[in-house]
C-alpha cells in the first residue's frame, strides 16, 4: 500500500546540514525583493559600523567605538526585520496552524519597543550631559555625521524606489505625511555612549545608517484608509507586496528619521563651533529622544491593536452593516459573539454564531453570510449555527 | 483570585522603587557621582517595567468584551510580559556596552562608602520586591491548583449542562457579552474573589476565567520578577564592588607624589619623574565590568524562556499541550463527522484556548447531535471557546468529503513562499451555488491543510469545475 501522506518530513533525518539550512535561508532572502533590499542595507550598515569601529580603535577614540556599538545595536533591529520577513513566509505546520505570518507584526512591535528604549536612554544621557557638560571635540564629529548622512541617503533612495509600487492613491499621501511625522529619531549613537567621563571624546556624530526598521507606522495607517475607501479587492501579487510594503515603509521611516537626526547633529555641531553653545548638544539629544518617542507611538498603537486581537480598524464602520444584513436573512433570529481580528496585514479572520429558526435553510444562510463578509474583505470566516429550540 | 493582591503588590513595589529612584538622584547630585546617576536611571527603567505590568493587570481585569476589543483585554498580560522581557533584553545590551567601555577606560569610584550605603539600601528594596513577587515567579500555584480542581468540577458541570439542551451552548461564551452588562459586572466581581465555591452554582466558566487570569497573570508577574531580580543583582554587584574597593584600593587622591597607572589618562611623560606610590591594584578596576557581564549572562538566561513563551502566544501557536494530529484523528473518529477543514487552535491568554473549524456532516438534522458531541470533545481537551461551522454534503459520494464547501481562501498563502508545489490542492469553491468544484482527490487527513487561493475576484463567478465524475 502506497503511503498517502505528504508529510515526508517524518522520513527526513532530524538534523540537517547547517550549511544547507543557511543556504536555504539565503536563497529565500534573495528571492523576495524586500528582503533582498533589507539584506543589502543591513550589510551596508554593518560594514559602516565595522569601519567606524576600526577607525575608533586605531585613533583610540572611545566615542567612535561606542558609536559603532550603537550601530551594531541598530543592525540587530534591521536583522529582526529581515528575520521577520523571512520567517513570515514559512509554511504553516502542526504547531503554527496559521503559519508564521504574524512574525512581521511582532517584529514591528519589538522594534517599536527598542526604539522607545533607545529614546529613553538617549534622554537620560542628555540629562546627564546637561548636568555635567563635558568637552565636545568637534573635529571628529562632522566627517562621521556626513558619512552617516550619505549612507542614509543611499538607504532612502533604495527603499523609496522599491517601496512604492502599487499602492492606493493614498500611498503617496501616506509618505508625505509620514515624512513630517517621522521626523527625527534617533540618530545618535554618538549621543549615548559618549561616556561619562569628563574628558570626553565627543559627540562623535553618529551617523548611522540604519536602524532597522520595520517601523510600519504612519504609512500603514494610511494604507488602512486606502482600504476602507477604495474597496477591498487586491490582486494576488499586490497582497504579497502589501505586507512587505509595510516593512519597507517602516525601514524608510526609520532611515528618514535617521537622516534628519544626522542633519540635527550637524546643525548642533555647527552651533557649537560658531557660537560655543555647549548646551546645544544635550538639548538636541533630548529633543531627538522626544521626537523618537512621539514617532513610534502610531506604530506601537497599531501593532498592539493587532496583537490584542482588536477588531480591524479598517472594518470598524463596515461591520455593523454586515451584521444587519446577516440578521435580515430569512430564518436568522440573532447574531451573537462576533469576533473579528487581524492575523497580519490585510488578513482578517472572523467567527460568529447565528441563532436560526428550526426550519431555516442552513446551507443557504451559511453561503449568504460568507458572501456578505467576503465583500468587506473577511475571507476566513467561521459561522456557527445554533438552531433555536422551538 | 489574585488580582487585588497583585495590584497591591505592584503598587507597593512601585512606590518604593520610585522613592528610591528620587533618593538616588539626589545623592548623585550631592556626591557628584555619575555612576549613581546612571544607576538611578536603571531604577527608573525598573519603575517603568512595574508601570507596564500594572497597566497590563489593570487592563486584563476588563475581561468583558467591548465593541472594538471583542475578546476583552485579556491579552494585555501577555503583552505586558513581552514588553518587560524586551526591555530587559535591551537593558542587558546597554549594560554590556557600558561594561565594554569600562574595560577600555576604567576609572575609580569617588566615594565608595556612600555608594555602599545607597547600594545596600537599593538591595534591601529589591530583596523586598523579590519576596513580594517570588510567589508568582516560579508559578504561584496556590491559586492555580485551586483553579484546576474547580476547573475539573466545572467541566463536569458543563458537560451536564450541555447535555440538557441547546441553550447549554451559551456557556461557551468566551467573555462576557457586552449585550448583558448585568452579567458582566457579576462575572468580573466573582473573578476577583477568592471564594471559588461561588462558581460551582451557576455559570461554570467563572473558574475558567479564574484559572486563565491566574496563569496569564503569572506570565506578567514573571516578567516583573525577572526585572526586579536583575535590579537586585545589580545592587549586589554595586555593593560588593564598593566594599572591595574600599578595602583593597589604594587611592591617589590625597597623596602627594602618587601616580595612577591604572586609569586611562593622558598624563604627559614628564610626570612620571618622581613618585613614591602608585594607585592601588589595577585589577580592582576591572572587577566591576566583569561582574556586570556575568550578571547580564544570568539575566539573559532567565529572560529567554519568558520572551519565547509570550512571543509564541502572540504568534498564534497551537498551545504546547495540544497535539494537532491526534486531535484531528480523534475528531474524525467521532460519529457523524465526515471531514474537518481549517482547524485552528490558538491561545488567547493563559489557559483560554480558542478553536475554530469547519466540520462536514451529512445533513442539518444530524448536525445538532454532532455539534454537541464535538463541543464535548473540545471541552474534554480543555478548549472551551469553539466555533464550529457546519458543512453539508450535497452529494452522497464519499469522494467529496474532503473538499471544503465554503473554503476560507486563505490570504496568507501568497505571502508564504514556495508556491503551491507541495501544497495540497483543494477546491476553491465559491459559495453562491451549491455545486461543488472538484480539483483533485485528497485524503481526508490532508484536507486540513491550506486551501490554495484563487485569483482574487469577489464575485463568485469564475469557478474551476473539473469534474471527476
Amino acid at each position: 500500500m502506497l503511503p498517502l501522506s505528504i508529510k515526508d518530513d517524518e522520513y527526513k533525518p532530524a538534523k540537517f546540514n547547517l550549511l544547507a539550512k543557511l543556504s536555504g535561508w539565503f536563497r529565500s532572502i534573495l528571492a523576495d525583493k524586500t528582503s533582498r533590499n533589507l539584506f543589502f542595507f543591513l550589510c551596508l550598515n554593518l560594514s559602516f559600523a565595522f569601519v567606524e569601529l576600526t577607525y575608533g580603535i586605531w585613533s583610540n577614540s572611545l566615542g567612535l567605538i561606542s558609536d559603532s556599538f550603537h550601530m551594531f545595536f541598530d543592525c540587530t533591529a534591521l536583522l529582526a526585520g529581515l528575520a521577520a520577513s523571512v520567517i513570515s513566509r514559512w509554511r504553516s505546520n502542526d504547531s503554527f496552524s496559521y503559519g508564521y505570518v504574524r512574525a512581521e507584526v511582532l517584529a514591528g512591535f519589538v522594534n517599536g519597543l527598542f526604539l522607545i528604549f533607545t529614546a529613553f536612554f538617549i534622554f537620560s544621557e542628555g540629562v546627564e550631559r546637561a548636568l555635567e557638560p563635558p568637552d565636545v571635540h568637534h573635529e571628529r564629529l562632522l566627517p562621521v555625521s556626513v558619512a552617516g548622512l550619505m549612507v542614509n541617503l543611499v538607504g532612502i533612495f533604495v527603499f523609496q524606489h522599491g517601496g512604492h509600487g502599487h499602492s492606493h492613491g493614498d500611498g503617496g499621501h501616506g509618505h508625505s505625511h509620514s515624512l513630517f511625522n517621522g521626523s527625527v529619531n534617533h540618530s545618535h549613537g554618538g549621543h549615548e555612549h559618549h561616556s561619562k567621563q569628563t574628558d570626553w571624546h565627543g559627540h562623535e556624530g553618529h551617523s548611522h545608517g540604519g536602524h532597522g526598521h520595520s517601523h510600519e507606522g504612519h504609512g500603514h495607517s494610511h494604507e488602512g484608509h486606502g482600504h476602507s475607501h477604495g474597496g477591498h479587492e487586491e490582486p494576488h501579487d499586490e497582497l504579497r507586496k502589501g505586507s512587505s510594503k509595510q516593512i519597507l515603509q517602516g525601514v524608510l521611516l526609520h532611515i528618514i528619521a535617521d537622516t534628519l537626526g544626522s542633519v540635527g547633529v550637524i546643525i548642533s555641531a555647527l552651533l557649537m563651533q560658531k557660537y560655543e553653545l555647549m548646551i546645544a548638544d544635550p538639548i538636541c539629544s533630548m529633543l531627538i529622544a522626544l521626537l523618537i518617542g512621539v514617532s513610534v507611538v502610531p506604530l506601537l498603537k497599531e501593532s498592539i491593536g493587532i496583537l490584542m486581537q482588536r477588531t480591524p480598524p479598517s472594518l470598524d464602520h463596515t461591520l455593523p452593516e454586515c451584521y444587519q444584513r446577516v440578521q435580515q436573512l430569512q430564518g436568522v433570529y440573532n447574531l451573537q459573539e462576533p469576533h473579528f481580528w487581524t492575523l497580519c496585514t490585510d488578513v482578517y479572520i472572523g467567527t460568529l454564531k447565528l441563532l436560526v429558526a428550526p426550519d431555516a435553510d442552513t446551507r443557504w444562510i451559511l453561503s449568504q453570510t460568507h458572501h456578505i463578509f467576503t465583500q468587506v474583505g473577511v475571507r476566513q470566516l467561521y459561522v456557527q449555527i445554533d438552531v433555536a429550540a422551538m | 483570585m489574585a488580582c487585588e493582591p497583585n495590584r497591591a503588590r505592584l503598587l507597593c513595589m512601585l512606590s518604593l522603587t520610585f522613592s528610591f529612584f528620587v533618593v538616588e538622584v539626589v545623592v548623585s547630585r550631592i556626591t557628584a557621582s555619575l555612576s549613581m546617576l546612571s544607576d538611578s536611571f536603571h531604577m527608573l527603567s525598573d519603575v517603568i517595567a512595574l508601570v507596564v505590568a500594572l497597566v497590563a493587570v489593570r487592563f486584563a481585569e476588563k475581561t468583558h468584551s467591548t465593541n472594538k476589543n471583542t475578546f476583552g483585554w485579556i491579552r494585555a498580560e501577555v503583552m505586558g510580559a513581552l514588553v518587560n522581557a524586551v526591555f530587559l533584553t535591551a537593558l542587558c545590551f546597554t549594560i554590556v556596552l557600558e561594561a565594554i567601555e569600562r574595560f577600555t577606560e576604567p576609572h575609580e569610584i569617588d566615594s565608595p562608602l556612600v555608594v555602599v550605603g545607597v547600594g545596600a539600601a537599593g538591595l534591601l528594596v529589591n530583596l523586598l520586591g523579590l519576596c513580594l513577587f517570588h510567589g508568582h515567579a516560579g508559578g504561584g500555584h496556590g491559586h492555580s491548583h485551586g483553579g484546576h480542581s474547580h476547573g475539573g468540577k466545572g467541566k463536569r458541570g458543563k458537560a451536564v449542562k450541555a447535555g440538557n439542551g441547546s441553550a447549554g451552548e451559551e456557556t461557551n461564551n468566551l467573555v462576557g457579552n457586552h449585550n448583558s452588562p448585568g452579567d458582566v459586572r457579576q462575572r468580573t466581581d466573582v473573578s476577583c474573589k477568592d471564594g471559588s465555591e461561588v462558581q460551582m452554582n451557576g455559570n461554570t466558566y467563572f473558574d475558567e476565567m479564574d484559572l486563565d487570569h491566574d496563569s496569564s497573570s503569572q506570565l506578567n508577574m514573571r516578567g516583573v520578577f525577572l526585572h526586579v531580580l536583575g535590579d537586585a543583582l545589580g545592587s549586589v554587584i554595586v555593593v560588593v564592588n564598593a566594599i572591595i574597593f574600599t578595602f583593597v584600593w589604594n587611592s591617589c587622591k590625597d597623596q602627594k607624589d602618587c601616580v595612577d597607572f591604572c586609569t586611562y589618562n593622558h598624563a604627559p611623560d614628564h610626570y612620571y619623574g618622581n613618585y613614591t606610590v602608585t594607585a592601588g591594584p589595577c585589577w580592582v578596576l576591572y572587577m566591576d565590568p566583569t561582574l556586570c557581564i556575568i550578571m547580564v549572562g544570568i539575566l539573559l538566561y532567565t529572560t529567554y524562556p519568558l520572551l519565547k513563551e509570550s512571543a509564541l502566544i502572540l504568534l498564534q501557536t497551537v498551545p504546547k499541550q495540544i497535539n494537532m494530529h491526534k486531535l484531528n484523528e480523534r475528531l474524525l473518529s467521532l460519529e457523524g463527522v465526515l471531514a474537518i477543514h481549517e482547524l485552528h487552535i490558538w491561545q488567547l491568554a493563559g489557559s483560554r484556548i480558542i478553536a475554530t473549524a469547519h466540520i462536514k456532516c451529512h445533513d442539518p438534522t444530524s448536525y445538532m447531535d454532532v455539534a454537541k458531541r464535538i463541543k464535548d470533545f473540545f471541552h474534554h481537551e480543555g478548549i472551551h471557546a469553539t466555533t464550529i461551522q457546519p458543512e453539508f454534503v450535497t452529494f452522497s459520494s464519499e469522494s467529496r468529503d474532503s473538499l471544503c464547501e465554503l473554503s476560507c481562501r486563505t490570504q496568507c498563502a501568497p505571502k508564504q513562499c514556495c508556491g503551491s508545489a507541495d501544497k495540497k490542492a483543494s477546491s476553491d469553491c465559491k459559495s453562491a451555488a451549491a455545486a461543488l468544484e472538484v480539483i483533485s482527490e485528497t485524503p481526508d487527513q490532508a484536507a486540513s491543510d491550506q486551501v490554495r487561493p484563487q485569483t482574487e475576484d469577489e464575485v463568485p463567478v469564475a469557478r474551476e469545475v473539473e469534474s471527476s465524475l
